[in-house]
């Protein structure tokens, strides 16, 4: 037998596989690398450590290039919001760059024999219309008929401008749509909000609640990591929620809640703690007031009545009430994340933070800690000073603009009109709710302009729409958050912009000429970044190679018999608030009963699967390999007495009779309550230039036609809407 | 109440085993088949006049039976593995069953046995068409030579024919991740219902005279073809819980009515009860017989690869 | 004198959340093709609601001992590496699929090129000193590559105080992947 030639071989295989690349769709992606004899891919041309932005927790990502194609995506190892791992969305990252349906070049909207449509653009002609209709609206209408609403750090360089040029009103859905109650609940306890990445210290923490929380499924990076490191070190975890979630399956206590009622849950668990006296007396009396008024408020909570109204047997409120006091200081009440539910979310964020102060865990090791900035260096712009009116918020306490009531604000023009809006990189359609008012406002808009990677729905609203080039494509600004370790990162381009895409702060820059603030930017951003870094102790060349910078972990942890102030009135852990009180609101949080589901209808919980961000993953082919569609997880009894089949398609109409536009697929299981159902949000994609997504699944947004408004701080609870099935 | 859920994606084994089709039915059948003639013709050979069993009589002429069993031998396993080798994925590679050999492996084993066959049974097939070459005097010479050593070529086919057919079955009966198959039953009985498949076949071509002869042959290799197949259904059922239950997948599931149908009853009761008739001179002679028993045949490695994969898998 | 190595993967399922990061990694750094994986996520609910439970775990190939896979391969392309670990070689792979039958555990699938593939512990970066890209990513930190040759302890110390389990051990393989209950 004659020897072989090895390298002639691989020769004839890869030979092979070209030609097969050309017959197969397998191998039409870009990145995946022609020549698939493992030893041969494995050395990239370079790995460019960059700052990932699948998601907005911002973990450090290295991107490793070969051929000018990023094949592959790995944790940074020396990030410390990644520590060289990495969450199943960042490592399919590559799928948004090399997403075929991206959005290309700049378009125009025109009308053609009546019908309106998108006309390719030069960014020249796009930019010079923004600025001729924002000066034309503006001076029709004021600077403040201009909104923006925007989601990710790649924003601020148009908040910079839109600063400089006069418009104040700024704001994004993470806010009212998302974790706003948590902030003002902190804030008014607390005299400081939690933040993000939260400052809490889970690794440590030997009794962790969590309530409805889908940590696992939502799978912020480090927060991950830092729930399974407290599993493993043995911490005991309670999970409340109407679903047997990921959490909850590595929980000592599951509490299948009926939904609506966990505050109610909250302030038993008040209750027993200063009942029986087990709460941290000594931190309760140095460091907070309103101790006597709060017990007034939570002694009709006895364990007896919750039971009746959360369904959750009086042992296990009375236990994991008990375990609380022994656990003590190092026991956490996880604030969550994601917590507009029901409309009385600030109130139960509240009870939360009252249930921590009464643990005594703040800034302890496992409760509430202290986290820092790398640097407080902040760059300065100036800011317009024939500014308009400041957007002033109907809710007392909301400390960033509602997006919801920008919308209603469009419709209504009450004070003032909103004509124009400005979207960076969010997809209102679906993350608002109430699709019907957000259509209403676009209808009332004189201009709308959408910045985004993908044609998400928003965009096909837009008068322009500008692609932007993903964060595998750019730089941005600084990451200079705070968090335990105080870090510094960088957002930097692995590869050219695809297309005719730009970044984020060069549309910005060349807008800012049309505007006429043509000194605004520097003329290019790597002598702005620069400049920031020199100030900083460091340096662009510095951090572009190394990616991030980091300071020792910052103390966490209170000393023993250390004073303590909190930015509060009294300067004092609130646990009764005067503030609230005065604004005609309970001290003390109170349980006021959600809505009843219709009979016949169930309640809509929506979710976060591992693979998906929000509905900006939906369309990533490699995300969307291992989840093309979401489900609707229904009771397996109750799927029965609906006749629902496994794996059957339906509709979903809602309580107030708006059916899906399109179908879900039917999943019986015993990990839901019988009184609800469940899906993750993000899908049912209706705009049919996004290929992939086009109705597969079904979005929650579709079917939230009823926002439970927060009246503390206008945070839209989601939670109230009921939903039943049709198969036509 | 158990959920399962995973993400793997890969088609080939789930929902359940899915890598071999109709290609390897066919090259089963086939494989069997012509394993079958050869052992006829060759066994035919050795016991004729003139044969292993018979030297001091001259040798006879040989029938024409004998002649297109052992034609279709090697002609049938080629298209056989012409099937093989459709079915198989990386179809350049063809050649690295011949640069190694697995004592371990059924597969190795078989494709170094196929190489055997060719050349005894194109061998033999030269000879018994010895008359056929006036015009070419070397082949006349060499069928001459070769016929000196007949009986061991003959003898040889025998057991290379008996291995083919045991093959086929071995192949998939050592896959013991596959429950249906993993029964030491099932090379007797693809090597019996090759066997009587070529019996069949034969009797389809015979010549009025010799009917009875490969009737009766027929009869008694589907007797033991019905016994190997009661053995295969025993071992399923009284094996451990995977086995059973693929067995009953077989016996009462989806692919029950074929089994039952176009095999049991088709390929085995059918054709013996006909046979037996036609041996005691109740009916005459139909070709509906030999042909009832080659589709059994083709049915029944249809069945067992289909339905060998559809049984979930060892656990 | 340098032992050989016998590679195993010791998997947490306590600490595992099903995220699937594990399989992302692997499609990256091993070009799994689209429709294809080397390596998945298994959830196992069993119970009623509300008494439930649920094991969530990544699963691949066990790189047996004694693996069907290289017992029935007829060209010698699957193969034992020295390492521990079972390895294909596609320069000898004819796509005869008799290795997807032989596996009880169903860790392989036919490459759109022809050839059978699974996971390979990534043996051309353990090769450089690194560990598997799933094992790397992991956010919960519960896959890990072990030696069961060595004599650094880290086997036994992952397993000290937890119970234990293997999948099939009764199919007589060898399998190599123990998972943490």
């Amino acid at each position: 037998m004659a020897k072989v030639n090895r390298r002639q071989f691989i020769k004839i295989s890869s030979a092979f596989l070209a030609s097969s690349a050309a017959a197969s769709q397998v191998f039409d992606w870009p990145f995946q690398v022609k020549n698939a004899i493992a030893e041969e891919f494995l050395t990239a041309d370079r790995i460019v450590p960059t700052t990932c932005e699948i998601c907005f927790w911002r973990c450090g990502v290295d991107a490793h290039v070969r051929d000018e194609k990023v094949y592959k995506l790995t944790g940074q190892a020396n990030h410390p919001l990644s520590n060289g791992r990495l969450c199943p969305r960042g490592n399919g990252g590559q799928g948004l760059l090399y997403d075929p349906n991206r959005l290309r070049h700049p378009l125009i909207r025109v009308t053609v024999n009546g019908k309106p449509q998108f006309r390719k653009t030069s960014w020249d002609e796009a930019l010079t219309l923004i600025a001729e209709r924002f000066q034309q609206i503006t001076e029709q209408y004021g600077t403040e008929s201009v909104a923006m609403f925007s989601h990710g750090f790649g924003a601020s360089f148009f908040k910079t401008l839109f600063s400089a040029y006069g418009i104040r009103t700024f704001s994004a859905p993470s806010y009212a749509q998302c974790r706003g109650p948590r902030t003002e609940a902190f804030k008014l306890t607390y005299g400081h909000a939690v933040g993000s990445p939260e400052a809490i210290d889970v690794a440590n923490s030997k009794y962790l609640v969590l309530l409805g929380s889908h940590l696992g499924e939502n799978m912020h990076n480090t927060a991950v990591q830092d729930f399974s490191k407290a599993i493993s070190r043995g911490c005991k975890v309670v999970v409340v929620d109407p679903r047997y979630s990921t959490a909850a399956s590595k929980a000592e206590h599951w509490l299948p809640i009926k939904p609506g009622t966990d505050l109610a849950l909250l302030r038993s668990w008040i209750h027993i703690l200063i009942n029986e006296k087990i709460y941290d007396v000594e931190f309760i009396e140095n460091n907070a007031t309103g101790l006597e008024e709060l017990w007034e408020g939570v002694k009709d909570a006895t364990p007896e009545k919750t039971y009746a109204l959360t369904g959750i047997p009086v042992e296990q409120i009375v236990a994991v009430g008990r375990d609380l006091g022994r656990y003590g200081s190092s026991a956490l009440i996880h604030p969550g994340r994601h917590v507009t539910w029901y409309g009385d979310d600030t109130q139960r964020e509240r009870a939360i933070a009252i249930l921590n102060a009464l643990l005594g865990n703040y800034q302890m090791p496992g409760g509430l800690i202290q986290q820092e900035k790398y640097s407080s260096y902040k760059p300065k712009f100036p800011v317009a000073r024939n500014a308009g009116q400041q957007f002033k918020s109907r809710y007392p306490f909301a400390s960033s603009v509602p997006a919801n009531e920008i919308v209603e604000q469009t419709i209504s023009a009450d004070p003032y009109p909103v004509k124009s809006w400005f979207v960076y990189g969010t997809n209102l359609i679906h993350s608002l709710g109430d699709q019907r008012a957000t259509m209403e406002a676009i209808q009332n808009l004189d201009f709308m302009v959408a910045v985004d990677v993908l044609p998400a729905e928003i965009t096909g609203y837009a008068d322009v729409v500008l692609p932007e080039c993903t964060y595998l494509e750019r730089y941005d600004d600084l990451d200079n958050r705070t968090y335990r370790i105080p870090y510094l990162a960088i957002r930097q381009p692995a590869v050219a912009p695809l297309y005719d895409s730009k970044p984020g702060h060069e549309i910005a820059r060349l807008l800012s000429m049309k505007m006429g603030l043509p000194d605004l930017f520097e003329a290019d951003i790597e002598t702005y970044l620069d400049k920031q870094l020199k100030e900083m102790g460091s340096s662009l060349s510095e951090l572009k190679k190394s990616g991030v910078l980091k300071k020792e972990e910052s103390d966490l942890y209170r000393k023993e018999g250390e004073m303590l102030r909190f930015k509060t009135p009294s300067g004092k852990i609130e646990l009764a608030s005067q503030r609230l009180k005065d604004a005609g609101f309970d001290a003390v949080p109170q349980y006021y009963p959600p809505p009843e589901n219709p009979p016949g209808y169930f309640r809509m919980l929506y979710g976060r699967a591992p693979m998906h961000t929000f509905g900006r993953t939906a369309n990533n082919r490699v995300l969307g390999e291992l989840m093309p569609e979401n489900e609707l997880w229904v009771n397996e009894i109750a799927g029965h007495d609906m006749k629902l089949k496994h794996g059957e398609y339906v509709y979903l109409v809602n309580q107030d009779q708006v059916k899906s536009r399109t179908r879900i697929k039917v999943r019986l299981t015993q990990r839901i309550r019988p009184d609800a159902v469940y899906l993750v949000h993000g899908f049912g994609h209706t705009d049919p230039r996004m290929e992939f997504a086009f109705r597969r699944g079904v979005s929650d947004a579709d079917l939230v036609t009823k926002l439970s408004v927060d009246p503390i701080m206008g945070g839209t609870g989601m939670n109230n809407n009921f939903v039943t099935f049709s198969r036509t | 109440m158990t959920e399962f859920i995973t993400n793997k994606v890969n088609p080939a084994v789930l929902p359940h085993l899915e890598i071999w089709g109709s290609d390897v039915a066919i090259y089963l059948f086939l494989g069997g088949l012509s394993g079958g003639l050869l052992v006829i013709s060759a066994a035919m050979v050795l016991l004729q006049n003139g044969g292993i069993f018979n030297k001091n009589r001259p040798r006879e002429n040989y029938s024409g039976m004998v002649q297109v069993a052992s034609l279709l031998a090697p002609v049938l396993l080629g298209i056989g593995m012409l099937f093989l080798f459709l079915d198989l994925e990386f179809k350049l590679h063809v050649w690295r069953f011949y640069t190694n050999f697995n004592i371990t492996s059924p597969m190795s084993w078989g494709s170094w046995l196929l190489i055997l066959f060719f050349p005894f049974s194109a061998l033999q097939a030269l000879v018994v068409f010895k008359n056929y070459y006036q015009r070419a005097p070397k082949f006349q010479q060499l069928a001459a030579v070769m016929e000196s050593q007949l009986d061991k070529i003959a003898f040889i086919n025998v057991h290379v024919g008996l291995a083919i057919g045991v093959y086929t079955g071995i192949l998939l009966s050592t896959f013991y991740a596959r429950p249906l198959w993993s029964s030491p039953a099932l090379g007797f009985l693809f090597l019996f219902s090759g066997l009587s498949s070529a019996a069949a076949l034969l009797l389809l071509f015979a010549p009025r005279e010799e009917k009875t002869f490969f009737s009766k042959m027929d009869m008694y290799l589907i007797a033991l073809e019905g016994f190997a197949a009661t053995l295969f259904i025993l071992g399923g059922m009284t094996g451990i819980e995977t086995a059973k239950e693929a067995m009953l997948l077989l016996l009462v599931g989806p692919y029950a009515p074929w089994f039952w149908v176009l095999f049991v009853l088709g390929g085995l009761i059918v054709p013996l009860l006909l046979e037996t008739f036609e041996a005691i001179g109740k009916i005459k002679f139909t070709p509906l017989v030999p042909l009832l028993i080659l589709v059994g045949g083709l049915s029944l490695r249809f069945i067992i690869v289909f339905a060998g994969q559809s049984v979930p898998t060892f656990s | 004198m340098s032992r050989k190595k016998n590679y195993a993967m010791v998997i947490d399922t306590r600490a595992c959340v099903g995220c699937s990061a594990c399989v992302y990694a692997c499609k990256s750094e091993n070009s799994v093709p689209e429709g294809f994986c080397r390596d998945w996520i298994e959830q196992k609910i069993q119970g009623s609601f509300p008494n439930l439970t649920m094991e969530l775990r990544s699963n691949r190939c066990q790189h047996c001992e004694d693996a069907p896979c290289v017992t029935y391969c007829p060209t010698g392309s699957s193969h034992y590496a020295g390492d521990g670990t079972v390895q294909i070689d596609r320069d000898l792979c004819t796509g005869c699929k008799a290795c997807l039958a032989a596996c009880p555990y169903d860790a392989r699938y036919i490459h759109p090129i022809g050839y059978a593939d699974k996971c390979s512990f990534c043996q051309h970066r353990l090769k450089k000193g690194l560990q598997p890209a799933c094992v790397t990513t992991c956010p919960t930190d519960a896959l890990h590559l072990v030696d069961l040759n060595s004599n650094d302890g880290i086997f036994e110390n992952l397993l000290e105080d937890r119970k234990t389990t293997q999948d099939i051990v009764h199919a007589g393989t060898g399998p190599k992947l123990f998972w943490l209950q």
